[in-house]
């Protein structure tokens, strides 16, 4: 992407004078295809370059991003970036020794090399096999989008590393009516990989998914209020463990004692059934990368281990300040922001419990199939989730779908109220947002039975 | 004055060979952004990107791209990909780009803060260090303050067309925020606020900290309460956000295609009689106000709710040409890489002639709601569903009496719209993707499920 010898260049005049510095080179290509009504509606594509000079002193950051990728700019930029600072600049080589192989996600059929057509041919079969569920369905938005994101990262401590990630993400969403009832339901399969994606989720196949959610949503009733037993079903309920405590345990959360977790390592939160990792390596996951936006190889990292509090995710700085090793978690939507702590692939892993028996020691309860999303408050763990797809578990069977149900709780809580994880294991792809930041995010959980939640609806 | 970035967007608009027609949107920004933890420094950002983004119109069909690129062989490289795009859309006869008015739209004011530009880095940080300073030193309960940023844009915006269309302009914006930890008897709170502005001159550092310091320490001690129907009160920045949901159902292309709460709506009563909600793309000190919109068609002010009956929705050039009238100005963009679509510019209900203490006495016993939770899941703007945490406080003769946590608040969106008693004239602007003014609002009743 640039030369060693002009990264060499824009390092020595950013660093120095006990400060370190950082260039994080981008290059991204994108395509994305909307269908909306049957109609191709959007075809877009995009080039976006660019270069950022992070110059570190201590705990504090001055970071410069230019588009302009000549070394004049990049010298500009380094210099932009060390006035912020008002240090660095008087480094006098910098060498770069290039880090070891990262993690590499396959890409067996580059998307680049796949013909738009094919693109959009993809988008009417899941739009056609989307219509073809039911006569309620009234709206199909299908959309497909491929990424692929070269980076380089070179500091004046010497470090070298690139990584190339391709991600492909397909997803479907549907409106459904019926005697003017209206509901929605929505898949969206992704991965770090190639267009082989539609491969293992067929086009028609997602399509038809979301239409069947939306079509056995508009039978939905009103949520009841109030304190009931919830069953998580395996994928979507990994959100809820994202929310509720990933978040949490973002080291710059910590070190700011604006986390509920905060000093609190050691801690049981959960019985034997409860172990949580982030694992950044998970090949060919959505939320993966081979090296994170700093260079810091993706790792596996266990943050409860038999319910018991042991670890947490960092980025370089907050790593710095908590004493411990760099985990890989430190992430950036592009070279227009300063790396944070981000989550990557968040697994609540397998237990050995029987999904149906699960299901059948509820007298009633609320079993929540989809999460619409939902957010939390990291320094006090409480949190709330709407449900996009949820049904009332009666006697031990689902019974019926219910609308407007939303989950209402805390963090610390919903560990301790896991009573039993199942073994069938599912992820689910998503975007997280933080500090205006997108990071794609993967979800993963098996079915859980939470004892006692508070369940929002609309009838009291 | 010589205006480069208003050439470069004509030179891509000639561009254009054969029947096609060309559209280029330029944009050149100098940012800066600084956060301040514990009276230092923690980040400072500063940068001028730039881009530029492309729709090739041929025959009936559309295609965009964009690009950092701005060299020739990138420009070449932009316009060929925004040409081969378009052939893999399906025609839709109603696109068009923008035919040069007979008038160019006067330009408005209250854009640009002359001063801005020559802010010296040092008092934009000195501005975050007293925001933190203000929110830490506002109470020794205070135990932390998460973040203190001051941010500020200087932008320059050109559009040109191949019909002939063209046109730039420049905007400041500035705006700051503030996040307090509030800590009592083991409880610990969350105060946001924020302000923005078109210059930092115009932003009070020590208001937005007392004010976020305040809102943090102000639900100290929350609870659940019974689960009951009560009336509700959303605060200015819950209202804004209760209208960015309402806003998305309200563009003519959420209604053509079936996917808002309003289809076949127009001319029906759907809010007390009283009540007025307007998108006026040029007021003066709005967020979302712009001489014109993202397609270049000049803003305008429209009635979308008048007198309770809802009068028409907002439309860009391709949804309002689907129903053989006028686009209203309300294309957007999220930048160069985007491609226009519709969205509200500035949507604000007009107050109803009360002040926020008159509107709270008439509450009652109420919940104020202080923070939605959960809005982006819980309110669907096809569906009408609106089920959403909430924190906030107890109204007693529309006094505060316990601060509320935990509980979820639920209606169907309409029943709220009709549900609204008075609108206070306390209205602030909140940038919700598209702006929205928020001002304290009373609904006669929805559900509140606590446990």
């Amino acid at each position: 992407m640039l030369t060693e010898e002009v990264i060499k260049k824009v390092l020595a005049a950013a660093a120095g004078n006990g400060a370190t510095a950082e260039l994080f080179v981008e290059d991204r290509r994108s395509t994305a295809l909307r269908m909306d009504d049957s109609r191709v509606e959007d075809v877009a594509s995009g080039v976006d370059i660019g270069a950022g000079v992070r110059v570190v002193s201590g705990d504090r950051a001055s970071y410069a991003y230019t588009n302009v990728l000549t070394l004049e700019a990049l010298l500009d930029t380094a210099r932009a970036a060390r006035a912020g600072l008002g240090r660095g600049g008087e480094q006098a080589a910098v060498d770069l020794r290039r880090a070891g192989s990262p993690v590499k996600h396959p890409v067996r059929l580059p998307p680049e090399n796949i013909g738009a057509d094919d693109k959009a041919a993809a988008l009417r079969a899941a739009d056609d096999a989307a219509r073809a569920t039911g006569a309620e369905v009234r709206q199909v938005v299908a959309s497909y989008s491929d990424v692929r994101q070269k980076i380089l990262i070179a500091s004046s401590d010497g470090l070298l590393a690139e990584d190339d990630r391709t991600r492909v993400r397909f997803a479907v969403q549907v409106v459904a009516a019926r005697d003017g009832d209206i509901a929605t339901g929505f898949d969206a399969p992704g991965h770090s990989g190639g267009y082989e994606l539609l491969e293992k989720f067929p086009a028609a196949e997602v399509g038809s998914k979301a239409a069947a959610k939306a079509v056995r949503m508009l039978e939905a009733r009103p949520s009841p209020a109030g304190q009931f037993p919830v069953v998580l079903a395996p994928g979507s309920g990994g959100v809820l463990i994202h929310e509720a405590c990933g978040h949490g345990l973002e080291a710059d959360a910590l070190v700011k004692h604006a986390s509920v977790y905060a000093d609190r390592r050691g801690e049981r939160f959960g019985s034997d059934s409860v172990t949580i990792v982030d694992d950044g390596a998970d090949l060919g996951a959505w939320g993966s990368v081979g090296v994170d936006d700093e260079g810091t190889p993706a790792q596996r990292t266990v943050l409860f281990d038999r319910g018991v509090l042991v670890g947490h995710l960092s980025d370089l700085r907050s790593a710095r300040q908590i004493g411990h090793p760099p985990t890989g978690n430190g992430r950036r939507q592009s070279y227009a922001y300063l790396p944070i702590v981000r989550m990557t692939n968040t697994y609540l892993l397998p237990g050995p419990d029987d999904p149906d028996a699960i299901l059948e020691s509820v007298e009633r309860g609320v079993y929540a199939a989809t999460f619409a999303g939902g957010e939390v408050n990291p320094a006090t763990g409480n949190f709330v989730f709407g449900m996009a797809e949820a049904y009332m578990i009666e006697n031990g069977a689902i019974t019926h779908p219910i609308k407007g149900a939303t989950l209402i709780g805390n963090g610390p809580e919903v560990l301790g109220a896991i009573d039993a994880v199942a073994a069938d294991f599912d992820r689910k792809e998503g975007v997280c947002g933080k500090d205006g930041q997108a990071a794609p995010v993967t979800n993963g959980m098996s079915t859980v039975l939470l004892a006692r939640m508070t369940v929002g609806g609309t009838e009291a | 004055m010589s205006d480069d970035l208003l050439d470069l967007a004509l030179g891509i608009a000639g561009r254009a060979s054969g029947s096609e027609a060309v559209e280029s949107f330029v944009t050149h920004e100098r940012d800066f952004q600084v956060k301040v933890y514990e009276g230092e420094v923690e980040s400072l950002t500063s940068a001028e990107p730039r881009g530029a983004g492309v729709r090739v119109v041929s025959k009936a069909n559309v295609g965009f791209a964009f690009t950092t690129d701005l060299s020739d062989d990138g420009i070449t490289a932009l316009v060929k990909a925004a040409r081969d795009n378009a052939t893999h859309a399906t025609p839709d006869e109603a696109v068009a780009l923008a035919e040069p008015s007979d008038e160019p739209p006067a330009q408005i004011t209250g854009l640009f803060d002359d001063a801005q530009p020559s802010v010296l880095p040092e008092d934009k940080v000195a501005f975050a260090v007293a925001l933190e300073g203000a929110t830490r030193a506002a109470d020794t309960r205070i135990r932390n303050v998460e973040e203190a940023v001051y941010s500020d844009s200087i932008s320059h915006v050109a559009i040109a067309n191949s019909a002939g269309l063209a046109g730039s302009y420049k905007r400041s914006d500035a705006w700051c925020y503030s996040v307090a930890i509030a800590e009592e008897d083991g409880d610990t709170q969350i105060g946001f606020e924020f302000d923005l502005a078109r210059g930092i001159t115009s932003l009070d550092p020590g208001t937005v900290g007392l004010r976020a310091a305040e809102r943090g320490l102000g639900v100290l001690g929350a609870r659940k309460i019974p689960s009951a129907r009560m009336p509700v009160v959303f605060d200015p920045y819950t209202a804004g956000q209760f209208l960015g949901v309402l806003g998305s159902a309200l563009t003519g292309e959420a209604v053509q295609k079936g996917r808002s709460l309003f289809a076949g709506r127009i001319g029906e009563e759907v809010a007390t009689s009283n009540l007025a909600l307007v998108d006026d793309g040029r007021a003066e000190g709005a967020p979302g106000s712009a001489p014109w919109d993202a397609e270049g068609v000049p803003t305008q002010r429209t009635e979308v709710i008048k007198d309770g009956v809802l009068r028409s929705f907002l439309y860009d050039i391709v949804s309002a040409r689907h129903e053989g009238r006028r686009s209203t100005g309300n294309a957007a963009r999220s930048g160069f890489k985007s491609a226009p679509g519709p969205s509200p510019s500035n949507l604000a209900l007009d107050p109803t002639g009360e002040s926020r203490e008159e509107v709270l006495r008439r509450a009652g016993r109420a919940l104020l709601v202080q923070d939605f939770h959960g809005v982006h899941s819980g309110a669907n703007s096809v569906t009408g569903d609106f089920s959403v945490g909430a924190t906030g406080h107890l109204l007693e003769n529309g006094e505060p009496t316990q601060a509320v946590k935990e509980v979820t608040i639920a209606a169907p969106m309409l029943d709220i719209l009709r549900g609204i008693e008075a609108v206070a004239g306390d209205r602030r602007w909140l940038p919700f993707g598209g702006s929205f003014g928020g001002a304290t609002t009373l609904i006669a009743n929805m559900t509140v499920a606590g446990g």
